[in-house]
């Protein structure tokens, strides 16, 4: 099996944005970055899946040079080798223009499957995996909770998560795309003899010039949807925010809790045996 | 702008889904402000009472295309019939909820089209006569307002519960009108094995008066614990967001949101729980809303009545002893 795990690299999930005078991105000196989460189970899966059928691990990450952070931690991870795809003309592109990089930067190297995330914490497309399938003409799945690859190598039967606590099991042939959903597995950590054989492995740097694709076709001019501006968004609901030490919020909160709202919306009828709060409001 | 939007609306045991109403709903709102004309769109096997229904209550035309390969959902099909509507109607705009379906056929049809596929989108705007839509970034903290580019047929998903002020409008125009497009088998490459429920937990949360509630914020399995405990002293359910259960601190059936629960309880007090909207779609609902966090900007305060932003560590234990006191 050769295997291909995307990895996107994404601000940490607590940070605090300012966006750029543009108003087309976010200013990143202050920016602390990690790998997105679901990608993390992506990998996870794939390493699961080289090491039932053999083969190989490929990661590959598109983005600047500190997402060799990211590529590192894959390789540490257990990941073979790696693909780096960068260029100042990335930036700005949408889910369209990173699946055509992708798929430029692997239409020769035989992979049997694509793992990525389900969607990209920082964009949100939830579509580069299903783009890309379409552009290599494979089939894929997306929100992946299951794999079983066939012992030939032909086929993948998958279990799709659905709303509503339902899930689907179907079947497609391989080379396809999944994309996995976090919870499907327990990512392993990296272990020091990781990190350490990690230096030895191969990454590959493939700019623009290298994919063949033309600055018309990058950023937001190669982008199939316009994105306009950023702006932070308003607040729908007027939050009281219980100002003080925590002992003080907190002795606010109850009182409020008591006197203000909640009480006067406990209704006395209709028992929950879950829910004992009437004895004490 | 003349033209044609279509919304497609997705069902599921002869029923339709709720944000299906919601699309339609808008994109009636819309096609008004656009002056266009609206259709709906429904796939699928023995759907025919289920068009008229759908006809019936909004008044307007449906599109039905009803085959027996359709009985189970494959992207295959829907893109195969969707791409020949689009030839057929010519549509300026094709609406659709952001499902877990849209997600898996809506990138590959646009793609096909060789369109841009919008995601997700909370509100929109027309400046100037042109149509905007907002969504979501960076998990929820910033807005990201985005137009159309290109040729028609534009593709747009709606976040659930984001349009639902747009209520369907009884028009004067019902009508049901079939259209057969050719399915080979060899085409649908995707085969659907089964439709599983998810064993049904012991927990039900949705009957649950107070429910307290902790995210990634609480750190690990033993420092959930406050949780508990907090929610033993209130007499209240517990729940969580979705990392808390994939980490396995706590069984599936406690999560709450887009792949977990739906709950209104009176009181939801939230706990490290950044507020990312798949969680909010599942509690926004509940009657009074505390939220926990130490992070001043996390969008749960968007939809808190009451907010403490500092450490957990440090409010909950507080918590805990005043419920105590309150109780005795
Ligand atoms: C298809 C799909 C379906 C999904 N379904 C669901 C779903 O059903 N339910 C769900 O919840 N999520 C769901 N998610 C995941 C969702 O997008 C978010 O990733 C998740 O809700 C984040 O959980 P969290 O808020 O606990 O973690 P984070 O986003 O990591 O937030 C943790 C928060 O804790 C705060 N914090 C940290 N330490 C402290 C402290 N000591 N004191 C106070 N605050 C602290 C931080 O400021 C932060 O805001 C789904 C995602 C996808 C793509
Ligand atoms: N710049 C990138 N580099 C590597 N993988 C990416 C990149 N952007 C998106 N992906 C992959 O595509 C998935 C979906 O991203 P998105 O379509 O942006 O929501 C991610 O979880 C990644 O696995």
């Amino acid at each position: 099996m050769r295997i291909l795990a995307c990895l996107k690299q994404v601000p940490e999930k607590d940070s605090r944005y300012k966006i750029d005078d543009t108003a087309t991105g976010i200013r990143e000196e202050d920016l602390v970055f990690e790998t997105n989460e679901s990608d993390v189970y992506a990998l996870e899966e794939a390493l699961r899946l080289k090491e039932k059928l053999g083969g190989e691990v490929v990661v590959l990450s598109l983005g600047e040079e500190r997402v060799l952070k990211t590529i590192k931690s894959g390789l540490a991870m257990g990941a073979d080798s790696a693909l780096h795809l960068t260029d100042p003309a990335f930036r700005g592109s949408d889910a369209f223009v990173i699946a055509t990089s992708i798929a430029r930067a692997i239409s020769d190297q035989n992979f049997d499957v694509i793992f990525t995330g389900v969607q990209s914490e920082d964009m949100a497309f939830a579509q580069t995996g299903t783009i890309l399938a379409q552009l290599l003409g494979w089939s894929h799945a997306t929100i992946v909770m299951e794999v079983n690859v066939s012992e030939d190598g032909k086929n993948a039967r998958v279990k799709r998560e659905l709303e509503s606590n339902l899930f689907e099991v179907v079947e497609i042939p391989l080379p396809a795309v999944l994309t996995i959903q976090s919870g499907i597995n327990q990512p392993r950590y990296a272990t020091l003899k990781g990190i350490m054989q990690a230096k030895k492995k191969g990454i590959r740097t493939l700019s623009a010039q290298d994919l063949g694709l033309k600055n018309s076709q990058l950023g937001s001019m190669g982008s199939v949807v316009d994105h306009q501006k950023m702006f932070f968004p308003e607040k729908k609901k007027k939050t009281v925010i219980l100002e003080g030490t925590p002992e003080e919020a907190a002795r606010t909160l109850m009182e409020r809790l008591h006197k203000e709202r909640c009480f006067s919306r406990w209704p006395s009828a209709e028992r929950n045996s879950l829910c004992l709060a009437r004895f004490w409001f | 702008m003349p033209g044609k939007i279509l919304v497609l609306a997705e069902h599921r045991a002869g029923k339709l889904k709720s944000i299906s109403w919601e699309v339609i709903g808008f994109g009636q709102k819309l096609a008004e402000q656009l002056q266009q004309e609206l259709k709906v769109v429904l796939i699928g096997k023995a759907i025919e009472c289920l068009a008229d229904e759908v006809s019936r209550k909004c008044g307007q035309k449906v599109l039905t295309i009803i085959s027996d390969r359709c009985e189970a959902y494959t992207p295959e099909a829907h893109c195969q019939i969707l791409s020949q509507v689009a030839q057929q109607e010519s549509p300026f705009l094709f609406l659709m909820g952001h499902t877990y379906q849209a997600v898996d056929f809506a990138p590959k049809l646009a793609t096909m089209l060789g369109r841009g596929f919008i995601p997700n989108c909370v509100d929109y705007q027309i400046e100037a006569g042109r149509l905007q839509f907002v969504r979501q970034v960076f998990n929820g903290k910033i807005n990201l307002q985005v137009g159309l580019k290109g040729e028609p047929p534009y593709f747009v998903s709606l976040q659930q519960g984001a349009f639902n002020a747009y209520e369907v409008q009884s028009r004067q125009s019902p009508r049901v009108v079939n259209l057969t497009v050719p399915l080979p088998e060899e085409m649908l490459k995707r085969k659907v094995l089964e439709i599983v429920q998810a064993a049904q937990g012991k927990v039900d949360l949705s009957q649950a008066e107070i429910i307290v509630a902790g995210g990634r914020g609480l750190a690990s399995k033993e420092k959930f614990q406050i949780i508990l405990d907090l929610a033993h002293t209130l007499g209240a359910a517990v729940g969580a967001s979705r990392p808390v259960t994939d980490g396995g601190w706590l069984p599936k059936e406690h999560q709450i949101g887009s792949s977990g629960q739906t709950v209104t309880p009176k009181l939801y007090i939230a706990c490290g729980i950044s507020g990312a909207i798949q969680h909010l779609v599942g509690m926004m609902n509940s009657s009074c809303i505390v939220a926990i966090n130490k992070d001043p900007n996390a969008p749960i305060f968007s939809v808190a009545d009451y907010g403490i932003v500092g450490d957990v560590f440090k409010v909950v234990p507080v918590l805990i002893e005043l419920a105590k006191e309150i109780r005795k």
